[in-house]
C-alpha cells in the first residue's frame, strides 16, 4: 500500500490509476489523530460487548430482498424503530446523567432531539404497527466520556449500515423519508469521530448492513433487555 | 450505454458480496469493456470501493433506464467538481493548520466517486468541465467554506434523487455514496466551527436548484484559463 501511495501523490488527476489512492488511506498516516481513541473506538465497533448482561435481540425481520411493498416497508421501519429507541435513549440518558462536558456535551444535547424526532416520526408513520419501546441498559456508556464516544460511533455507524442496507428494499415515498434521516445519523457519526480525533469518513462508500449484520451489532452492544 | 451486445447479469440481492465473488462479472468486464474498466475494477480493492464495483455492473446488464444515466451523469459533474476544488487544494498546497491533510484525504474520496460513476457510465459519461476556482483552494477560510457548501449541496443532492433511481444496484451504491457526502459536511462544518447537524431531518435539493447554486458560484468555466493568475511559490 505504501508503494501506491506514494504513487499517488505524483499525479492529482482523474485517471482511473487514481483510483488506487482512493480511500484507503484516507486519513490512516494522520500521526496527529488520537490513536488511542481511535484505538479505543475501534475495538469496540469490532466487538467488545459494552454493557455486560444484554439479551439477544430477537424479532429482527427477516428482510429478504423482495420487491418494495407497503408491508415490507412496516417491517423496515419497524427495524428502523427499534435502533432509533436504542440511540433515543442512550442519548437521553447521556444527557440526563450530565456527566459529558465540552464537545460531548454540545454533541449529546443536540443529537439527543434529532433521535427523539426519528422515534416520533417512525411511530407516528407505523402507527399502531409500531413496535413497543425495549428495554435498554446502557451501563457506564451514558457516563464515562470515552465510553460513551466509543458506544455512540457504533451505534451511529450501525443505523447508517442498516438504512443504506434496506434502501432499494423500500418503496419509492417510503425510501425519499428514509433518505432525510440517514443522512443525518451519517453527521451524527461524522461529528462525533471529529471530536473523538477519528476521521470521520474513512471510506469512500457507507456500505449497507444486512438486517442480520446489524442484528449482530445490536446484540454486541449488550444494551438491550428485553424486546 | 453501449451498443454493444452485453452479457447478461441478473441481480437477485444486493448484498455486494454476492456482486463479484468469483470474479465473473471481472472477466466478463474485461472481455466487453477493455482496459479502462477493467482496470478500475482491479484497483478498486480499497475501503469502501467494493460498493462502487456496484456502479459497473448495471453497465453490463446493458439495461441500464435513461432516467438512470442522467442522474448517474448529474451526479459526475458534482464529482467532478468537488474532485477538481479538492485536488487544485492539494496541488497548491496552500492550504494549513487542522486543514492541511482535507484535500488530500476528501481529494481522494470525490475522485474515487467520479472514477467509479465514469466506469459505469463509459462513453455515455459527459465530459469533466473546466473550472475556475477563483482562488478558494487557496485561502484557508475560503476552502473551509466552499468545502462546506459542497458537502452539503452534495448530499442534498443525492438524497433528492435516490427515490427516481429505478435500478437497485445503482440506488444501493448512491445511497451509500450519500451518506458519505454527508459525513464530509458534518466533518467540514465541525472544523468550521458549525454544528455539523442542523435538524434531525436533512432535506434534498432538486436538481434545478442544485444547478442554480453551482451556476452562481462561476466555478464551471466554458474554456481552461490560460495563465496563472498567481506566480509559482518556491516551495524547496
Amino acid at each position: 500500500m505504501s508503494k501506491a501511495r506514494a504513487r499517488a501523490h505524483d499525479d492529482g488527476g482523474y485517471g482511473l490509476d487514481q483510483l488506487e489512492l482512493g480511500i484507503v488511506p484516507a486519513g490512516a498516516d494522520d500521526s496527529d489523530a488520537s490513536s488511542r481513541a481511535e484505538f479505543f473506538a475501534r475495538a469496540v465497533v469490532a466487538g467488545g460487548a459494552l454493557v455486560a448482561g444484554g439479551v439477544l435481540v430477537a424479532g429482527f425481520p427477516r428482510l429478504a430482498a423482495s420487491a418494495p411493498s407497503a408491508a415490507q416497508d412496516k417491517k423496515i421501519l419497524n427495524f428502523a424503530l427499534l435502533l432509533e429507541y436504542i440511540e433515543a435513549g442512550f442519548y437521553a440518558e447521556a444527557f440526563a446523567k450530565g456527566k459529558l462536558s465540552g464537545e460531548l456535551q454540545e454533541y449529546v444535547s443536540i443529537v439527543r432531539r434529532h433521535e427523539q424526532a426519528h422515534v416520533a416520526f417512525l411511530k407516528s408513520a407505523l402507527g399502531k404497527n409500531a413496535r413497543k419501546k425495549p428495554t435498554l441498559s446502557f451501563g457506564e456508556t451514558t457516563s464515562d466520556p470515552a465510553k460513551f464516544t466509543a458506544a455512540a460511533i457504533a451505534l451511529e455507524e450501525t443505523i447508517i449500515g442498516a438504512y443504506n442496507g434496506q434502501a432499494a428494499n423500500l418503496t419509492k415515498p417510503t425510501l425519499a423519508m428514509a433518505a432525510q434521516i440517514v443522512s443525518v445519523e451519517a453527521r451524527h457519526a461524522g461529528w462525533i469521530r471529529a471530536i473523538a480525533g477519528e476521521n470521520p469518513a474513512p471510506n469512500a462508500t457507507d456500505e449497507p448492513k444486512t438486517a442480520t449484520q446489524v442484528q449482530s451489532a445490536v446484540n454486541r452492544t449488550g444494551f438491550v433487555r428485553s424486546s | 450505454m453501449s451498443a454493444k451486445k452485453h452479457e447478461t447479469h441478473t441481480m437477485s440481492e444486493l448484498t455486494l458480496g454476492k456482486l463479484d465473488r468469483d470474479g465473473a462479472i471481472r472477466e466478463a468486464v474485461a472481455r466487453v469493456s477493455g482496459d479502462t474498466r477493467a482496470r478500475f475494477l482491479g484497483k478498486a480493492a480499497v475501503g469502501g470501493a467494493a460498493l462502487l464495483e456496484a456502479l459497473t455492473a448495471p453497465a453490463l446488464a446493458g439495461a441500464t433506464a435513461s432516467s438512470d444515466v442522467a442522474i448517474l451523469n448529474y451526479a459526475l459533474t458534482l464529482e467532478y467538481l468537488q474532485a477538481a476544488f479538492y485536488t487544485e487544494a492539494e496541488r497548491l498546497g496552500a492550504i494549513r493548520g487542522e486543514l492541511k491533510p482535507i484535500p488530500r484525504q476528501l481529494g481522494a474520496v470525490e475522485r474515487a466517486h467520479v472514477a467509479a460513476i465514469r466506469a459505469a457510465l463509459g462513453q455515455a459519461a459527459v465530459k469533466r468541465p473546466a473550472f475556475d476556482f477563483r482562488g478558494v483552494t487557496e485561502d484557508d477560510t475560503k476552502f473551509l467554506k466552499t468545502a462546506v457548501a459542497f458537502e452539503d449541496l452534495a448530499a442534498a443532492a443525492y438524497k433528492a434523487q435516490a427515490a427516481r433511481i429505478k435500478s437497485a444496484a445503482l440506488l444501493a451504491a448512491a445511497i451509500s455514496i450519500h451518506s458519505v457526502e454527508a459525513r464530509h459536511a458534518a466533518w467540514m462544518r465541525f472544523l468550521a466551527g458549525v454544528t455539523p447537524a442542523a435538524s434531525a431531518f436533512d432535506q434534498g435539493k432538486p436538481i434545478s436548484e442544485v444547478k442554480a447554486i453551482v451556476a452562481s458560484t462561476h466555478f464551471v468555466v466554458a474554456h481552461p484559463k490560460m495563465a496563472s493568475r498567481k506566480n509559482p511559490t518556491y516551495k524547496g
